[in-house]
């Protein structure tokens, strides 16, 4: 447990106890050596002590004490009421709950009475550290080098480093040092003339605040000096913040293939995963439910790969299929399916946070070329692009290959470019002036980050932005050495803003223009003769992409996440709790010349490493989600300490090291997890599981599952034939009705699949939105599954959804006739993929002649008499489509 | 981790079967569901997902049931009247008489890097409104809100909140749920997660918008963000059908439907028995009863014609300015008479967004809120609903003390730009002192100085009001204590309580 969090709100509370505590008697003055340093260290040194420095907060000596850590002070002469140390005792908060020996409420006041006194030491006082260039530069970087750095150089001018004042600009050198008074630099600060005012909102800065102008002033008279830079993580000391105790969590050690576990009844296993499976369940006296019927399994796996109901002819050709692998076939098939990558992309773009438009402001504008990166997932997954490729692309596929001096760009090198697009999916503001300063940067920067711990990772990294992880052993340091690592390409200080503009290479926006030859002839071609409007029509095609400009800033710990607290110097790594803590990322330009860090492609590396502790089996846990509803690991995105346990930590780490093993292939794993007899359940009840294993934790059946959002949808659009499978390109747009509902348009062909419907964040299709799809932020790791008022009412009452299920009777009509016996078997068959049961189809021909009998009566006579027969199953139609049946997947 | 114990009302995050739970409680099925589930031996604990440093007592079922506050509340409700766009500070409530002496001096320098609008920036700017004492109590009002004056005995004007952006988005996102940015539960999401809601057949947490369009961040402003979708607020349109999709959008004879209906209901029922054990098919089962009976709720709590004329007059019914707001406003209180916890109004666009035209502009937004939110006072007092209903007024920020030039760079079409170190906002009704004006600004309104109340420490004190602890009202998620007012240091202002 560290400093931070809390306390705060604590002291009003505590305002009470310490003015008790003043009313009486006091006793002499306490001394730091002799009272307060041995209660320090019988209590606060395991932890805050010389070898390990918990919240870069040390309190073994005079300096040290008074420096404090990441949240601040720890101690404030005089005011122990203001005093983190003295604060956090008092309430019980430190030492951490359970943790012992702990300091008595005598000793703790003898501290209080030590801060009350003027938290004095025996060798006097020491004179406050020196102020440095690291002190400065944060400052500079923050108010100065938008204008004078390295990207724009007003007058001449740089102010991003000691030489680069002191070389000056146009005026001459910005800095005297030891001469403040004659220093340009504050002369022209204190004059109000710098920044400049009436420009500061067009470059998004803000002024200099006194105590910024103090630090410079001081750095300055001090004689301006600089410190060599503090190293990175190859020191050959140990860890400070970071111990090999802190390591030692299962999460964070590699998978090691466990031997599959031998059963002594091992009747129902079907492959390994069922070994796992059985063992623990066989321990609590279950077994595996019995096998799904053929047609449940059938609806099952279409829904789990593909998203979309079998046909009425793919029902009948799995029938007819008497081979003994037809159901192993069948999931080939699924897998082989273009349509399988829309359904598994869909779910990658939740974690990825995908949207067509940035959020934010009201105007929520558009990201016109978006798309791409939904149709290079949809793709990859359609490819079984090995995952661990996958993700170099994702995260650094501009530093994979190089492309500006390509002779052409292949469909590889533009998969490169578009898969960056991964980290540029949040919801960022600052395309505009006023919504794009440094702390909405900085914002977008950590929504990235928590993508990436969240989705990739299965960690919260996000914590660490403002104070160390409370539970797990990320200090600090850690988020921002991460943060350091994308400085390449996201850096608060030289910024890239989401507007399109000419897409040239070097032009201060997000857009390349390095799509294929292919694509580019063809946009000439079809543009050769165009003018004018015309032309506009057809922009030239870009790309929306992260990549590396080869200059990013210094980056310094940001205390308590505030950007006007900047503290030391950190240099790029990755959390060192997944590391032996030793070995620095090797870091170098991706190619001979390349104007890039590399970075990036270092983190990546590392990530896809086949030993990594966590990648692996945070994606399979991920596909297990998919397939079982809950995770091995329940929390998808916390494998740390306080995320859940594996349920079954050797399955786990067997389907990861296989994943591995298998070349990392995603279709591999399906094929795996759903010919395993686990996941062929059925999903019936019995009275005995359910007494032992209430919530199937052991998976002694398979769960019953909602359709979610776009299954819903695009299955509705399916059985009414009015869905457009067309793959690719730009999105189908959506429309606002004057009440609020959303829609999305339909083309000549009918409506595309969801997952191609535009993304604006401020316009959901209601129908999607209505059954949980997310709004994104920054991503959805697991949507809720929600059963609400709206939902009901959007299904009985809303006029797109009638008019689907007339479509779905004609659809049924046209198919089976006018026998209204053969209209209710092709009905159940399009859209429950099989035959109703004898009750079923007992009340359906009741109420479908009923329903006819009363249009019969209602409507006026002389009416076509086939009218009221088309009416009752229209009415039976859109019956079909409310009901349960429909909605859920056994 | 801290160790004291808490009597939250609160839980963990919503993980495998206790996700599902969160989420069958469908809006208003929440009763039937919460008794269904105790019967299906649903209701014990379950392991799984909980913290690691699992100290938390487990909310089972996220459902609407009328939950106990933690101390006696002062308020059993509240309605929140929200003024999209910033309303005046010191063309309203904070009369600046300094303003007025040093009218056309420059400041822009002083506060340049708060300003939006550097290139429009111009001079101090004095108010072209009045300003005169009101009430037993003397607080002033200027005279763009006539009606309001009469009623400045019931409230606290608070002239010294402040905010931390000064643009509409993230400041909207910060006065409704605290953070300034989207995806966070709102205010009317956490009371009605704590409190659940008396009356089971109408939502909890309603949002009156305004039909000429959505406000700023659209229905962002009532979302649910981690809490439990069930807590999200559900717009109610004040013509037309309340609910999208609440009536049937196509023609059909009520027969017909009804005897659909009774298929559905059939094949649901059958499916249901062949799958014993599934509590997510009695939820839907529920859900689809439920939808049926809030069609009926929601039409009778919306039908205007049980009031009387004097009523519809007071709210300023009838007469073209007032009538949109005034039916509002006559909305929210049948919806609080019946029992909803949090009624929400929004108005179209920004008419209280003064860039330019401040005499002409913020007098018009006065002109159509003005009779109907006295109106809406007067008529909760009367029949006693005041005591127990707490009415909260104001925007996401103020204004600044210079001008804001049009094109014409005159006096006469100036406004004034966003400002987010001084606000105004009030409250009336349950525990709020009446009378009452707390907090100053200083001398040209531009920054809250004395008494200076946070947006969190108003989001603490409605919570108090209404029998919550800020620092008791958490929701874990991902290991964190996620709270409304967050992690900010923040106070209840005990001044302005009763």
């Amino acid at each position: 447990m560290v400093f931070g969090g809390r306390y705060i709100f604590l002291s009003t509370f505590f305002a009470g106890v310490f003015l008790i505590l003043l009313a009486q008697p006091l006793r002499a003055e306490p001394s730091f050596e002799t009272d307060v340093l041995p209660i320090l260290r019988a209590n606060c040194f395991r932890c805050h002590g010389e070898k390990t420095h918990k919240a870069e907060l040390s309190l073994t000596n005079q300096a040290r004490l008074l420096k404090g850590g990441e949240s601040g002070e720890a101690v404030v002469p005089g005011k122990p009421q203001e005093s983190l140390l003295y604060e956090l005792l008092r309430d019980g908060d430190m030492p951490p709950e359970k943790e012992k020996p702990r300091p008595t409420k005598a000793q703790i006041e003898t501290i209080r009475a030590w801060i009350a006194a003027g938290a004095k030491f025996a060798g006097g006082k020491i004179e406050t550290a020196r102020v440095t260039q690291h002190d400065v530069i944060p400052i500079m970087l923050l108010r100065c080098t938008v204008c004078h750095g390295g990207r724009r150089r007003e007058a001449k001018l740089d102010l991003r480093t000691r030489a680069s004042m002191l070389a000056g600009g146009k005026s001459g050198p910005a800095m005297v040092p030891g001469r403040p008074q004659d220093s340009l630099l504050l002369k022209r600060i204190h004059a109000g003339e710098m920044p400049p005012r009436r420009k500061l909102v067009e470059v998004s800065i803000k002024v200099m605040l006194p105590n910024e102008i103090k630090t410079v002033s001081r750095w300055i008279a001090q004689g301006a000096v600089e410190i060599s830079d503090p190293p990175g993580l190859a020191t050959g000391k140990p860890d400070p913040l970071v111990s090999d105790k802190d390591r030692d969590f299962w999460a964070f050690h590699p998978p090691r293939k466990p031997a599959v576990p031998k059963l002594k009844d091992a009747a129902q296993v079907r492959n390994p995963i069922d070994n796992f499976i059985l063992r623990r369940l066989q321990a609590k006296g279950l077994t595996l439910s019995p096998e799904a019927d053929r047609l449940t399994l059938l609806r099952r796996a279409h829904v789990d790969l593909i998203g979309l109901p079998p046909t009425p002819e793919e029902v009948k050709a799995f029938l007819a299929d008497s081979d003994p692998r037809a159901y192993e076939k069948l999931i080939d098939r699924l897998l082989a399916s273009p349509h399988y990558g829309e359904r598994w992309g869909r779910h990658w773009l939740d974690l990825a946070g995908y949207c067509d438009s940035e959020g934010i402001q009201h105007s929520d504008p558009l990201r016109p070329f978006a798309y791409r990166y939904r149709d290079y997932v949809i793709r990859s997954f359609n490819n079984d692009k090995p995952y661990d490729r996958f993700l170099l692309e994702q995260i650094a596929g501009d530093e994979l290959a190089d492309y500006e001096n390509a002779k052409t760009i292949t469909q590889e090198l533009y998969d490169n470019l578009v898969a960056t697009a991964f980290l540029r999916m949040s919801a960022d503001g600052t395309f505009a002036n006023i919504t794009g300063f440094v702390p909405d940067r900085l914002k977008v920067v950590d929504d990235q980050m928590e993508v990436l711990g969240s989705a990739v990772m299965g960690l919260s990294l996000k914590c660490a932005r403002c104070h160390s992880h409370k539970f797990d052993p990320i200090p600090q340091r850690d988020y921002y050495r991460l943060t350091a690592m994308f400085k390449g390409a996201l850096d608060e200080h030289d910024w890239l803003r989401p507007r399109r503009q000419s897409g040239e290479p070097g032009s201060k926006d997000r857009y390349l223009p390095f799509v294929t030859d292919q694509e580019r002839r063809a946009w000439q071609e079809k543009t050769k003769n165009l003018k004018g409007k015309e032309k506009e029509k057809h922009p030239q095609p870009l790309i929306r992409a992260l990549w590396d400009r080869g200059e990013p800033s210094p980056t310094y710990i940001l205390r308590r996440g505030n950007y006007l607290t900047p503290g030391r110097l950190v240099q790029p790594g990755v959390p060192a709790a997944l590391t032996d803590g030793k070995t620095p990322p090797e870091i170098k330009p991706p190619w001979p010349g390349a104007k890039k860090t590399g970075r990036r492609l270092a983190l990546a590396r590392w990530l896809v490493e086949d030993d990594h502790p966590l990648t692996a089996r945070v994606m399979v846990n991920r596909l297990w989600k998919r397939h079982f509803e809950t995770g091995i690991v329940a929390t998808l995105d916390n494998f740390g300490r306080a995320g859940a346990r594996p349920t079954h930590p050797e399955l786990l780490d067997y389907l990861a090291t296989e994943f591995v093993r298998r070349g990392w292939s995603i279709k591999t794993m399906h094929r795996l997890v759903m010919t395993s007899a686990t996941y062929r359940q059925s999903s019936k009840v019995t009275a005995q599981a359910e007494r032992l294993d209430p919530e199937n934790r052991l998976l002694w059946r398979t769960p019953l599952r909602r359709l979610d959002a776009e299954t819903l949808r695009d299955t509705l659009l399916a059985v009414a034939g009015r869905l457009d499978l067309t793959q690719f390109g730009p999105p189908q747009g959506v429309k606002v009705r004057a009440d609020g509902l959303v829609t999305s348009v339909a083309g000549p062909k009918g409506w595309r699949r969801s997952v191609y419907v535009q993304q604006r964040r401020t316009q959901i299709p209601t129908i999607l939105e209505n059954f949980d799809l997310p709004r994104m932020n920054p991503n959805c790791i697991t949507r809720p599954v929600s059963t609400v008022a709206p939902q009901a009412l959007h299904l009985l009452n809303n006029a797109m959804i009638h008019d689907l299920a007339g479509k779905f009777a004609e659809r049924v009509r046209e198919e089976a006739g006018d026998d209204p016996r053969q209209q209710i078997q092709r009905a159940w068959l399009i859209a429950l993929g099989r035959q109703p049961t004898s009750e079923e189809r007992e009340i359906a021909s009741v109420s479908l002649e009923q329903l006819t009998d009363l249009w019969v009566k209602l409507l006026e006579n002389g009416a076509d008499p086939k009218e009221a027969a088309r009416r009752a199953l229209h009415n039976f139609c859109h019956a079909l489509m409310n009901s349960a049946a429909f909605l859920y997947v056994d | 981790m801290n160790n004291r114990a808490r009597t939250s009302p609160t839980e963990s995050p919503p993980t495998d079967r206790r996700g599902f739970l969160s989420s069958i409680s469908g809006g208003v099925f929440g009763a039937a569901l919460a008794s269904l589930l105790a019967r299906d031996g649903f209701g014990e604990d379950a392991e799984a997902g909980k913290p690691a440093s699992g100290e938390h007592a487990q909310r089972r079922v996220y459902d609407l049931q009328p939950r106990p506050a933690h101390h006696r509340p002062s308020a059993t409700g509240m309605i929140h009247l929200f003024m999209n766009g910033g309303p005046s500070q010191m063309d309203l409530f904070d009369p600046k008489p300094l303003l007025d002496k040093l009218h056309g001096k420059p400041y822009f320098d002083k506060i340049a890097g708060e300003v939006e609008n550097p290139g429009a920036a111009g001079a101090l700017f004095r108010s072209p409104f009045e300003f005169a004492r009101h009430g037993q109590c003397g607080t002033w009002v200027s005279d763009a809100m006539p009606h309001l004056a009469g009623c400045v005995d019931d409230i606290t004007v608070i002239r010294s909140m402040f905010t931390t952006n000064l643009t509409h988005e993230p400041a909207l996102f910060k006065m409704h749920s605290g953070r300034m940015l989207s995806g966070q539960p709102t205010m009317g999401a956490w009371i009605t997660y704590a409190l659940g809601s008396v009356n089971q057949n109408l939502p909890a947490y309603v949002v009156l918008d305004d039909p000429k369009g959505l406000p700023i961040n659209r229905t962002q402003n009532w979302q649910a963000g981690y809490l439990p979708p069930v807590y999200q607020g559900t717009r109610f349109r004040s013509t037309g059908s309340p609910v999208l999709n609440l009536k049937r959008q196509f023609d059909e004879p009520d027969e017909i439907t009804r005897l659909e209906r009774g298929l559905i209901g059939k094949l649901d029922d059958l499916h249901r028995r062949k799958r014993v054990g599934q509590p997510q098919l009695d939820a839907r089962i529920a859900s689809y009863q439920l939808a049926a009976r809030m069609q009926l709720s929601a039409t009778d709590a919306l039908d205007l014609s049980q009031e009387t004329a004097e009523t519809k007059r007071l709210y300023g019914i009838g007469q073209k300015t007032t009538d949109s707001y005034g039916r509002r406003c006559l909305i929210a209180r049948r919806l609080i008479e019946r029992g909803v916890r949090f009624v929400q109004l929004f108005i179209d666009g920004q008419i209280w967004d003064n860039h330019t035209n401040i005499a002409t502009a913020m007098k018009s937004a006065c002109d159509r809120t003005d009779k109907p939110i006295a109106g809406l006072l007067t008529d909760l007092k009367r029949r006693g609903l005041l005591d127990q209903t707490l009415v909260a007024w104001g925007g996401e920020f103020g204004r600044l003390p210079i001008a804001q030039l049009a094109g014409d760079k005159s006096d006469k079409t100036a406004g004034r730009d966003h400002n987010k170190n001084a606000m105004c906002s009030w409250m009336a009704g349950g525990g709020v002192r009446g009378g009452l004006a707390f907090g100053e600004t200083d001398e040209l309104g531009f920054a809250a100085v004395e008494n200076r109340v946070s947006v969190a420490d108003w989001h603490a004190t409605v919570l108090h009001l209404l029998g919550m602890d800020y620092e008791k009202l958490f929701y874990l998620r991902n290991g964190l204590e996620e709270k409304l007012t967050g992690v900010l240091e923040c106070r209840v202002v005990e001044e302005i309580l009763a």
